[in-house]
């Protein structure tokens, strides 16, 4: 089974979104909401690395765990901008904690799916003969069984911790970044310059590494921030599920899990750290996409 | 009855299919999905193969006189197990046996004795038993939200991409944010709910958009999209339980009801969890919709069209919006996945007794024969089903079948 459809259709719709995005008008208003998103995403590691860094001598920060008796289940305020959970707790110091988990995760797997699946893409796509046609069965086998099925079989027959986690959503992140580069690069090796290379007798390896992969690069990056994305919310679908890295670690599911269980008292337990799933993934998938239109256009202006 | 009408249509689809496009190709489509299957369906019994724990469990089983390898067992059976019952549970799931044997004696029981096995270890209940109660809920949940995903996406995808080259009505653009702003001032002193004053702003923004049109309202369209694509599932599907099982009292919690209850009763036990999975699966149609009509509205038969006076209804609906359906059913196809994650999720939050929660259950109780069976049969619809509108769509749109050889 080839999912030759899926590739034109994802190389239509950049093309369609690529016209469209060329009508005039449309340039000004997408920088400041691109830069909206670069900063919001800047804010968000910036906090979680300060906050993992320097702990609660922070002002800002508290105890994740720390009880606190007078603001029970309470609503968010200014002292605690989150609310509290239901032993007083500061929500806001658990999603700060709980980012290190969620944010390392997304980005851990990302560079795994980009150095293998790249890897394996780029090879694939320009070698092509048995090469390809493995890294092909790999891919449709790998993508056929569902993403949070897969993750949660690998989970639970191993066991819970960091390493298994982040293995599992790297069998996720390694096959649909290599189709991804495996289609692109099939297009770059069609173009003259490759050719021109090629003829002129320069060695493949070298082809690949100084003529193709500059090429293939682009469209690997946006990629990157739409998957470092999903890898967030599967891991936040997973933590919430109560199968990620074990109790005592927060992560951003498992705040909003713990929330849940007393909903009518803390909705904000649920509120803000969904909030906050949602501003990254959202600035993680305009970035990426946006990355992705600026580059179609150079490419198409070529 | 219902399975040898699925049969027969299955034969008249692949007849046409080595009618139309040769029987040679049809056969190398086939048989890499058929090899797909297997190598899942192996994939996932050699990985079962480290279940066992490691080798301090080991030992510890060892001492306790039954095999190395129990430990699935004693998981299954809990812990009032006696030694006797593990062993005859290891020696019935074959977890002494190499991974080749326990893979040939899994396919054997699923293809020539079609017996799906046990759903619970403990309490005996067959997988067959389990599946026929909660297939259908998860089958209902599939369908509705589909059908609500579809029912949203194609007119909005239609509308977004048709106003994407329109002028528009050219409303001054501060009304948006000056409308939403008074609305909020006069729902907060009126002491609405913040969920209702959430509804408000996005019914406010919609309004407002349908009434601009042209490019703005393509553009906010297609935000909007953007932004549910970004929603977690979980997220969305705790909001709205908060908003409307919780806070109001408009979706009850209390269980599925089957067609036999009534149309009614049936649908009010579901609608919410279909709206969730339909949201979910709207803004992937909706874009790719969007993007490939207005690709579709730039082509030569669209000018020829217009030139001839016909109205843009019929262009948009008959000559555009046909050529356009041909990816979207292709994702349709490979969106089985992305429901079956979803209804994992939305079974949980909901408590919807379906397959999915069955799965989250079974992996609990490290149920792992039946897993492995479930995971086989889904991957056996989801590779079916997209080979059949892989091959349909080569049948179809022959350039697919010359690119593929590149």
């Amino acid at each position: 089974m080839t999912n030759v459809a899926q590739e034109i259709a994802v190389e239509s719709q950049h093309a369609a979104e690529a016209q469209a995005a060329s009508a005039p008008g449309a340039g000004k208003k997408r920088n400041v909401v691109f830069s909206l998103a670069v900063a919001w995403l800047v804010l968000v590691v910036v906090l979680v690395l300060l906050g993992w860094i320097f702990g609660e001598s922070l002002p800002f920060l508290r105890d994740p765990d720390g009880i606190n008796q007078d603001a029970l289940n309470a609503g968010p305020s200014w002292k605690y901008p989150f609310g509290n959970a239901s032993f007083g707790e500061d929500v806001f110091s658990q999603v700060v904690e709980g980012g290190r988990i969620s944010l390392f995760v997304g980005f851990a797997v990302t560079a795994i799916g980009i150095g293998l699946g790249g890897g394996m893409g780029l090879i694939a796509g320009y070698y092509r003969g048995w090469v390809d046609s493995l890294v092909r069965l790999i891919i449709n086998v790998t993508l056929s069984i569902p993403a949070l099925l897969l993750v949660i079989f690998i989970v639970t027959i191993r066991n819970q911790e960091l390493t298994t986690v982040i293995f599992a959503l790297s069998l996720l992140a390694i096959p649909a970044l290599a189709r991804i580069v495996r289609a692109s690069t099939l297009q770059v090796a069609d173009r003259e310059f490759v050719k021109a290379a090629e003829v002129l007798g320069v060695k493949r390896s070298k082809i690949l590494l100084r003529e193709v992969l500059p090429n293939v690069m682009p469209t690997l990056v946006s990629f990157a921030f739409l998957t470092t994305g999903i890898i967030i919310v599967v891991e936040g679908t997973l933590s919430f599920l109560g199968l990620s890295v074990e109790p005592p670690t927060l992560t951003w599911g498992k705040v909003i899990a713990e929330g849940r269980i007393k909903f009518a008292d803390t909705p904000h337990m649920v509120a803000m750290p969904g909030l906050v799933i949602f501003l990254t993934v959202l600035s993680l998938n305009f970035v990426g996409d946006q990355l992705l239109k600026r580059f179609d256009i150079r490419e198409a202006s070529l | 009855m219902l399975f040898i009408l699925l049969l027969i249509a299955f034969a008249a689809i692949v007849a046409w299919i080595v009618y139309s496009a040769g029987p040679i190709f049809a056969l190398k489509r086939f048989g890499g999905a058929l090899l797909v299957l297997v190598l899942v369906t192996f994939g996932v019994s050699a990985m079962l193969s480290f279940t066992t724990g490691d080798e301090s469990t080991k030992q510890a089983l060892e001492e306790l006189g039954v095999s190395r390898n129990a430990q699935p067992c004693v998981t299954a059976l809990g812990t009032g197990a006696s030694v006797e019952n593990v062993n005859e549970c290891v020696e019935d799931r074959g977890l002494d046996k190499n991974v080749f044997a326990q893979y040939a004696d899994w396919a054997k029981q699923l293809v020539i004795d079609r017996d799906l096995g046990l759903a619970f270890y403990k309490n005996g209940e067959t997988l067959s038993d389990t599946m026929k109660q909660r297939l259908p809920r998860t089958a209902w949940l599939f369908l509705y939200s589909q059908l609500t995903a579809l029912f949203l996406a194609v007119p909005l995808g239609i509308w977004s991409a048709y106003q994407a080259g329109r002028g528009g009505r050219g409303l001054p653009k501060w009304a948006l944010p000056a409308g939403v702003g008074i609305l909020l001032l006069i729902g907060f002193f009126s002491g609405f709910r913040l969920t209702s004053l959430f509804a408000i702003v996005i019914a406010f923004a919609a309004v407002y958009s349908i009434f601009a049109g042209g490019r703005l309202a393509d553009n906010n369209t297609n935000f909007l999209a953007f932004a549910l694509l970004s929603i977690p599932v979980f997220v969305l599907g705790e909001t709205l339980r908060y908003a409307f099982a919780i806070e109001r009292d408009i979706y009850q919690l209390t269980g599925y009801q089957p067609w036999s209850e009534g149309i009614g009763e049936h649908l009010k036990s579901i609608w919410l969890p279909t709206l969730v999975l339909g949201l979910a699966a709207t803004p992937v149609y909706l874009r790719l919709l969007r993007a490939d009509m207005i690709q579709n509205l730039q082509q030569d038969f669209v000018s020829v069209a217009k030139a001839k006076g016909m109205s843009n209804s019929h262009i948009l609906l008959r000559h555009v919006l046909r050529p356009s359906t041909v990816t979207l059913i292709t994702v349709l196809g490979l969106n089985i996945a992305q429901l079956v994650n979803g209804a994992i999720v939305v079974e949980f939050i909901y408590d919807l007794d379906g397959m999915g929660s069955y799965l989250i259950a079974a992996f609990a109780r490290r149920e792992f024969f039946a897993v492995q069976t479930i995971v086989a049969l889904v991957a056996a619809l989801f590779i079916l089903t997209n080979t059949l509108i892989d091959v349909l769509y080569t049948a179809v749109d022959p350039r697919v079948k010359a690119d593929d050889e590149r």
